[in-house]
Order: C-alpha cells, then sequence, then structure tokens
C-alpha cells in the first residue's frame, strides 16, 4: 500500500540539480524534434545518442532500462507490427502473411512510428526518474500556475494508492460476504455495482474531510503564497531552455524547406 | 479575559428543519482547557465547525447570535484569514493529511506555505512544532506511511505550525487504538501546559478528567451543564441521556448505591477510586 508514490529516483546529479521547467522543456524538446524532423532515423539516434547518455548522466540508467524492458521496447514493438501489417502504403511486398502484406513502405513507416513512440515514452521517463513532482509543482507554482491545479496533479498522484488499497479492502469485505468476483464475465460485472458504490460514495466524503483539512491550513489564503523548497534557477537553466527552443525552431524549419 | 465568546448562537444545516446548535453562549478564558461531551448527534462538531469559521463560511445555512474569537467576529472575517485565529483537527488522521506533500515535514509547512511564510522563519517554526510534538524522527518519512497515532500527530503538528490562538479538537482520538491514543493526548498535555486555549470534544471522558479546567456537556444543541470536571462528569443529569461516564464514577455510584462508597464527590479518575475505595 505504502509503495513508491512516483517515478522519481532521488540521486546527486547534474540533471537532478537542473530546475524542473528546463526539464520538461527537455523532455518536450527531444519528443518534438523526434517528431518533426523529417529523416527516418532521427527518433533512433534521440534515443541512443540523447536520451541513454541523458539517464546515465542523471545516475537513472537502470531504473531507465528496467521501465525500457517492461514498456518502452513492448510498446513500441507492438506498434511497430500493427504498423508493418495494417499500413496500406506501398508496391514493393517483401513477405505475404496469410492476407496481410508487408511492403517495404510500411516496415519504414513502421519503423518511424514506432522509435518516435519510443522516443516518447522513453523521454518522459527520463524526465519522470529524474524530476520531483512535488518540486515541479512547486516551481511551476511560482511561475504563475494556480496553486488549486498543482494540487490536483499531486493530490492524485497520492492519493489514487491509497484509493486502489481501499478498493482492495471492499473487494475482500464484499467477498467474504459472499459476492462472486471470479467467476463467468456476466457475474463479475453485477459485482461492480457493490464494489464501485462504497468506493465512490467513502470517497466523495472523504473530499469534503479534505477540503476542510486543506481549508484549515490557509489552502485559500490571499497571501502570495511561499515555498519551502529553495527550487534553483540558474542561468544556465535559461540557456539551455532558450537553446532548447532554438533547435525546436530551426528543426521545424529544416522540415518545411526540405518538403 | 475571555478569548472565545459565543453569544446566542443558533445555526442549522442548509435542507434540515431543527437546528444543530440553540442559543449557545460559551466563554472560553485565554490559556483554559475546555473540554466539551455531548451523546452523537448533540452538535459537537457543529460546535467545533463554528468556532473554526467553517460555520457559515464552508456549511452555508442558517447563522445567528455572534462568535467572538480575539474580538474579532467570525461572520465579519474570511476562512482564510480566521483559519490564524482557531487551528481545527478532527478524527480522521487520514483525511487531514493534504496528499500535496511527500513527507512529513513538508506536510507540516504546507499551512506555512499558503499563508505566505517566508522559507527561513518556516523552517525553525516546523523544526520547532516538531520537537514540541516528538515527531522530529518522522521527518523524512511519508506522511502516508505513518501509524494512525502518527499520523494525527502530524495533524495537529500541521495545525500547532500555524500558531492559532485557540486550537479546536474534534475527537482527534476516536479513530485511535490505546497507544495511538496515549500519543495524541501527549500532544495535548504539552500543549496545556504551554498556557494554549484548547476547546476538545473527547469521548474519553476518563483523559478528560486529567485535563480539562471546565467540562461543557452538549444534548440536541443545547449546553445542558458547564463547570468544574468533577461537578459535570459525576452529574446525574448525564445519566439516560446517551452521555460517556467514566467507569470509575459508574463503579462508585453503584458502590454508593450498596453503601459501600463512603466519600461526597463521586471519582472521576483511577487515582480517586483507587484511594476512595481503599477507605
Amino acid at each position: 500500500m505504502h509503495g513508491r508514490l512516483s517515478f522519481y529516483v532521488r540521486r546527486d546529479s547534474a540533471i537532478h540539480h537542473l530546475n524542473p521547467l528546463t526539464k520538461v522543456v527537455l523532455a518536450l524538446s527531444i519528443i518534438l524534434v523526434a517528431f518533426i524532423a523529417p529523416w527516418d532515423w532521427t527518433a533512433t539516434l534521440l534515443f541512443f545518442l540523447v536520451i541513454v547518455p541523458l539517464c546515465f548522466a542523471g545516475k537513472v540508467s537502470r531504473e531507465f532500462f528496467r521501465s525500457a524492458t517492461r514498456l518502452i521496447i513492448p510498446a513500441s514493438g507492438f506498434i511497430f507490427i500493427m504498423q508493418a501489417f495494417f499500413q496500406p502504403v506501398g508496391q514493393d511486398i517483401i513477405f505475404k502473411f496469410w492476407f496481410l502484406d508487408v511492403t517495404q513502405e510500411s516496415l519504414i513507416f513502421a519503423f518511424r512510428t514506432s522509435t518516435r513512440i519510443a522516443v516518447m515514452i522513453s523521454s518522459f521517463t527520463f524526465f519522470l526518474l529524474t524530476t520531483h513532482p512535488s518540486e515541479l509543482m512547486s516551481d511551476l507554482t511560482r511561475r504563475g500556475l494556480p496553486g488549486q491545479f498543482a494540487y490536483v496533479i499531486i493530490s492524485s498522484l497520492q492519493i489514487l494508492p491509497q484509493m486502489q488499497a481501499k478498493a482492495q479492502t471492499i473487494i475482500s469485505a464484499q467477498r467474504s460476504r459472499g459476492l462472486d468476483t471470479e467467476s463467468t464475465f456476466l457475474k463479475r460485472a453485477g459485482a461492480i455495482v457493490p464494489l464501485v458504490g462504497p468506493l465512490v460514495f467513502g470517497s466523495l466524503v472523504e473530499v469534503e474531510e479534505r477540503a476542510i483539512a486543506i481549508e484549515a491550513r490557509g489552502f485559500t489564503s490571499t497571501h502570495k503564497k511561499t515555498s519551502l523548497q529553495n527550487i534553483a534557477d540558474s542561468g544556465m537553466d535559461k540557456i539551455m531552455r532558450w537553446v532548447l527552443l532554438g533547435l525546436v525552431i530551426t528543426t521545424l524549419v529544416l522540415n518545411i524547406w526540405l518538403s | 479575559m475571555a478569548i472565545v465568546n459565543l453569544q446566542n448562537v443558533t445555526y442549522k444545516y442548509p435542507l434540515t428543519d431543527s437546528p444543530a446548535l440553540q442559543n449557545i453562549n460559551l466563554q472560553v478564558k485565554e490559556g483554559e482547557f475546555l473540554a466539551v461531551i455531548g451523546p452523537n448527534g448533540a452538535g459537537k462538531s457543529t460546535l467545533c465547525y463554528t468556532l473554526a469559521g467553517f460555520v457559515p463560511h464552508f456549511f452555508k445555512g442558517e447563522l445567528t447570535g455572534t462568535v467572538e474569537v480575539a474580538s474579532q467576529e467570525s461572520s465579519k472575517s474570511n476562512l482564510s484569514e480566521w483559519v490564524l485565529n482557531v487551528g481545527l483537527a478532527f478524527q480522521n488522521p487520514f483525511n487531514q493529511i493534504s496528499g500535496a506533500k511527500f513527507t512529513v515535514f513538508e506536510e507540516i509547512a504546507f499551512g506555512l506555505e499558503n499563508t505566505g511564510v517566508p522559507r527561513d522563519e518556516m523552517k525553525v517554526r516546523v523544526e520547532d512544532a516538531m520537537k514540541l510534538t516528538e515527531i522530529s524522527d518522522l521527518a523524512d518519512r511519508s506522511p502516508y506511511s505513518l501509524s494512525g497515532g502518527q499520523q494525527q500527530r502530524v495533524a495537529l503538528t500541521s495545525i500547532l505550525v500555524m500558531q492559532p490562538k485557540v486550537l479546536v479538537l474534534d475527537e482527534p482520538t476516536s479513530q485511535m487504538d490505546p497507544i495511538g491514543t496515549r500519543e495524541v493526548f501527549g500532544v495535548i498535555r504539552t500543549m496545556a501546559e504551554k498556557g494554549m486555549t484548547v476547546v476538545l470534544v473527547e469521548h474519553k471522558v476518563e483523559w478528560i478528567a486529567n485535563f480539562a479546567d471546565r467540562v461543557v456537556a452538549l444534548h440536541e444543541g443545547q449546553i445542558i451543564l458547564d463547570g468544574k470536571p468533577r461537578e459535570v462528569l459525576t452529574s446525574d443529569a448525564l445519566l439516560d441521556k446517551g452521555f460517556g461516564i467514566s467507569r470509575y464514577t459508574s463503579v462508585a455510584r453503584k458502590a454508593k448505591e450498596q453503601g459501600l462508597w463512603n466519600k461526597a464527590d463521586l471519582p472521576i479518575t483511577l487515582g480517586e477510586a483507587v484511594e476512595g475505595f481503599r477507605k
């Protein structure tokens, strides 16, 4: 129940010391360049020459490769297979499987799409592994993001695992009273109501209590909020963000120019 | 001098016919420890919400009379200012954890961040408050990984750190096991010793007997008794109305009927009961 509440891994690295906004911009820039660049190999190069080295620099390579084998490779592999078989482009049939044709073009298309998806997931993974959610939200709130919005994001990270645990308790309670949750599909579907009812109504009651609790701690105070964490935003961070923005714009221009 | 002053307070929740509080007149002196007892539905929680400004600023409905704390009137203030006057902690420790913070230290600082306390002062205040409630060793733990008693101490510390003038506690130990109860009462004892003004709603009358300067008994939204703990907790007026009565008082009352208790006063604490029965 009290497992890790976010992907964040606490390490002492240059990447960890970057301003959270810089890391948001970095992750988004990598994704944008992968999707905008007109070359088929861009995403692959970004993965091996940018994201992987960044994960080493951030001392999170072990965690990154673990999620790569569990999520990134299966997800992009699935997309590759689906695109290769079902993308109706091209004439040069390389091989046939039952009624499905795999052409050279569909293979290239599948390669490009799946590597882009891999870059997208791995870029976010890198970002989540090296950025503490509360630091990110404190920084964004300081930059003008409404406090309520930041609260919703952060609290759902923490409250969802608690709700899962509660759902498990309700399932156990209802099963101990004879509710069938493991036989035929129809019976299981029927069992949803006595499971979801207590969870939803219970949560609604909790929402009121939690609202009172955070109000009691001045959540809607009109004072300018301060932050416990001192989140550094160095000149280097600012330069990096502008350079990254420049890279994205350059890629966009190249794409338009070459097409 | 009275820091809390309720004059003719009557309150009705929206969509209800009968008032939850009726014509309440209550003054609490600065530094006084007031305990409130009452059966379920007596209006105890409503009284807490009224003192803490949630009635009428959070719960709508009809409020008449005046609620004053430190010479400020609740209806003329807003909730976010009022919480600096009155701190509220309640029953369920789990629901008092903000959910916005990942460590106990950050959790306690949450209220100070919201009210714009500068960072350096914030750190000092959080550390001091944690020392006071003896939870400094929990600073880096996730608030969700704590026991009920620890969570409730974190919730209390989160309120204390805001340095309210009055602390209102609505059955803070109702969901605690005996160990948790002892932990939480340890904090409450420290507050009382520091001279903080405390209003405590509690069913566990044995604990009240040890702490309170004064006890108020609430029944069907009205104050039916108001006086010294012994006066109120041993009063026959509490019988058959669903009030929690100390087991020491009950045993001695039965013993008195049988002629086995010879003292004039009924006991409210274990020590008094032991002493009385020895004689």
